[in-house]
């Protein structure tokens, strides 16, 4: 809007005394201009409108006693209330924080490794193939993931049992096993995203000055200091943009790898609370419960975002947006 | 680049040699669970309890497992309900997509601004599954495909990267398609689509992978088993360890050779042939995702 308007002062000022034109004429003229636009935008618009802003009006059930017979009856933060004085909540809330704490500290770093390192392979071919073999995972469905997963894990055949074998360890089955069954998500989430998260640092490694690292040779750096003085810097602002979007869903812990992982036996452990809205939601029917525990986790995330963003703009001077 | 290889140290080979054998451990580690899993299917069945897990060719050749599977009712029709969630889904997402972000890439567009914020605070805050689930029944959605297609039909991301893409093309192309009395359609059809080529397949690629593997709104929205897409059939399956279903009570009980075929034949079978598509476009996914994903920073 700001635009177009500073476009017709520009022209005025330019042409000199032209009577600035009614308001409504502006409008005819503009409408006549853009209408082709809105109409290819249109579908669009629409589909934003009720898919994304419905839902939010949706959202109001939270505050509402559900009733058969409509209108529901508003009932303000009841629900709230009996969801934070419910120990399950809790339980889910904290389950949700430790995997996505442990998801931070062990998937995030391991991508900038594989950039870095798949940086220094010289021969074109041999990248090539180690790309084209690391990045098909990201393009595999969590079920698909998961049945993948019990296999390699199972106790009798799996891969890992098999290799622990060797070095003597009686067979485990992680995936019925509450003190692995965490490990599993993190790993499985560092099969799936470490080698294509990787190809976002490539491409800012690839964008650094070679004349960069031509100095630090003149001066006699070694391929770790380069890595250390030269490269890190260059990919800093692309670390902090990843750790934003990663902060953004810390109360995600990915809905879609749980519930293909999750099983009678490991439930406790690794319910987060998308499976918790699911399960009192959808399947118990506690609508209004439900959307209470979605709306909060909804609003602490977009919360540690906008935090997460401007302490990336402080220290780095780069936002998501 | 044989000069600058003379010139290194051994210790610097010795840290080559090493940074190489980490990432191809990387790629072995990756792949061998994959391969393991194909060679399974492709096995004979009697051998297949004792197969290793390490092992990447099969033991025997028999493609009983395959036979089975893609005769069985239920994995037919999810295969084409996946085909048909997927093409749809797909068609209708670039659609919208391109269309928007035509007119979002436009700099001088009234209200370009508001629209923009209204995108990026979708990005931000997503009320939940159960208002989802309430929207999609209110509109009568529930049980049919439309659910599990309009899904996502705009993707907020994937939109930002078109529009960043439109914006790019020079002016001078659109303002000779106005001298020479195209309208605002016409250009879009002539100049802007044509130029957008790779840009678009690239969405196209991003969502037929995001169809095809989307499972949750699947099982949540479609009660209707015989909408069930692919990834449904294969939870049902695999994480569900329903061998009945898959076999059927007859074959069950009578001891034929379906009833042979271990249910780990099956789930490896049933994982690959859900694989399969994927792999099938994977040479396209590689050639432009990290083409473009070089040349602008996004997110997929």
């Amino acid at each position: 809007m700001a635009a177009g308007e500073e476009q017709r002062l520009d022209t005025a000022s330019i042409i000199g005394n032209v009577p600035t034109e009614s308001r409504r004429a502006a409008f005819l003229r503009g409408a006549q201009r853009w209408w082709p636009y809105y109409l290819m935008m249109a579908p669009g618009i629409v589909f934003f409108v009720v898919f994304h802003y419905l839902p939010i009006w949706e959202a109001k059930i939270a505050f509402e006693q559900v009733r058969i017979i409509p209108p529901n009856i508003w009932v303000g933060w009841q629900h709230f209330q009996t969801l934070f004085a419910s120990p399950v909540f809790w339980q889910v809330l904290a389950n949700t924080l430790i995997i996505s704490a442990m998801k931070m500290a062990f998937v995030f770093p391991v991508p900038i490794l594989v950039a870095l390192f798949l940086n220094e392979i010289r021969s074109g071919p041999l990248r090539k193939f180690i790309q084209s073999a690391i990045y098909l995972p990201h393009f595999l469905s969590w079920v698909v993931i998961a049945g993948i997963f019990i296999a390699a894990l199972s106790p009798s055949g799996g891969v890992v049992n098999q290799i622990a074998g060797l070095f003597g360890l009686e067979p485990r089955s992680y995936m019925t096993d509450t003190g692995a069954i965490r490990w599993v998500l993190v790993y499985s989430e560092m099969w799936r995203s470490a080698g294509w998260d990787s190809l976002l640092y490539l491409a800012a490694i690839i964008a650094i000055d070679q004349q960069l690292y031509d100095a630090a040779e003149m001066d006699g750096a070694n391929r770790w200091q380069k890595i250390w003085y030269v490269t890190i810097p260059g990919i800093v602002p692309t670390i902090a943009t990843l750790f934003i979007l990663n902060a953004g869903m810390f109360l995600s812990a990915d809905l879609n790898q749980v519930i293909n992982m999750s099983n009678d036996v490991v439930r406790g452990t690794i319910d987060i609370v998308d499976t918790y809205v699911y399960r009192i939601g959808l399947q118990t029917g506690e609508y209004s419960l439900a959307t209470a525990a979605g709306l909060f986790k909804a609003v602490l995330g977009m919360l540690l975002i906008i935090v997460a963003h401007n302490v990336s703009k402080r220290l780095t001077g780069k936002g998501v947006w | 680049m044989a000069s600058r290889n003379d010139r290194r140290t051994p210790l610097e080979r010795i840290e080559y040699a090493i940074i190489v054998s980490t990432m191809l451990l990387m790629v072995v580690v990756t792949v061998q669970p994959i391969l393991n899993l194909a060679a399974i299917s492709l096995s004979d069945p009697g051998r297949v309890p004792g197969m290793s897990g390490l092992a990447i060719w099969p033991e025997g050749f028999s493609l009983d497992v395959w036979t089975l599977l893609l005769n069985h009712p239920n994995v037919r029709q999810g295969v084409m309900n996946s085909l048909l969630i997927t093409g749809v889904g797909t068609l209708i997402n670039v659609t919208f997509t391109a269309l928007m972000a035509w007119g979002l890439s436009r700099p001088g567009l009234p209200g370009r601004r508001f629209l923009f914020v209204m995108v990026l605070i979708t990005i931000v805050f997503e009320p939940g599954i159960i208002p989802d689930y309430f929207i999609n029944k209110r509109l009568g959605l529930l049980d049919t495909y439309w659910s599990v297609i309009l899904y996502k039909a705009v993707n907020a991301w994937y939109l930002i990267i078109l529009i960043r893409f439109f914006e790019e093309i020079p002016n001078e192309l659109l303002e000779a398609g106005e001298l020479d009395g195209a309208n605002a359609f016409q250009i879009f059809w002539h100049v802007v689509l044509p130029l957008a080529r790779p840009a678009l397949a690239t969405i196209t690629l991003f969502y037929l992978v995001f169809h095809w593997n989307e499972f949750f709104r699947a099982m949540i929205y479609l009660t209707d088993q015989s909408k069930w897409p692919l990834q449904v059939v294969l939870r049902q399956f695999v994480i569900g360890g329903d061998k009945l279903s898959m076999v059927g009570v007859q074959a069950m009980s009578n001891f034929t050779g379906a009833s042979q075929i271990s249910i780990r034949a099956l789930n490896a079978g049933m994982i690959i042939l859900t694989i399969l598509p994927i792999l099938i476009i994977y040479p396209l996914i590689l050639k432009f995702f990290t083409k473009g994903t070089m040349s602008g920073a996004l997110k997929g």
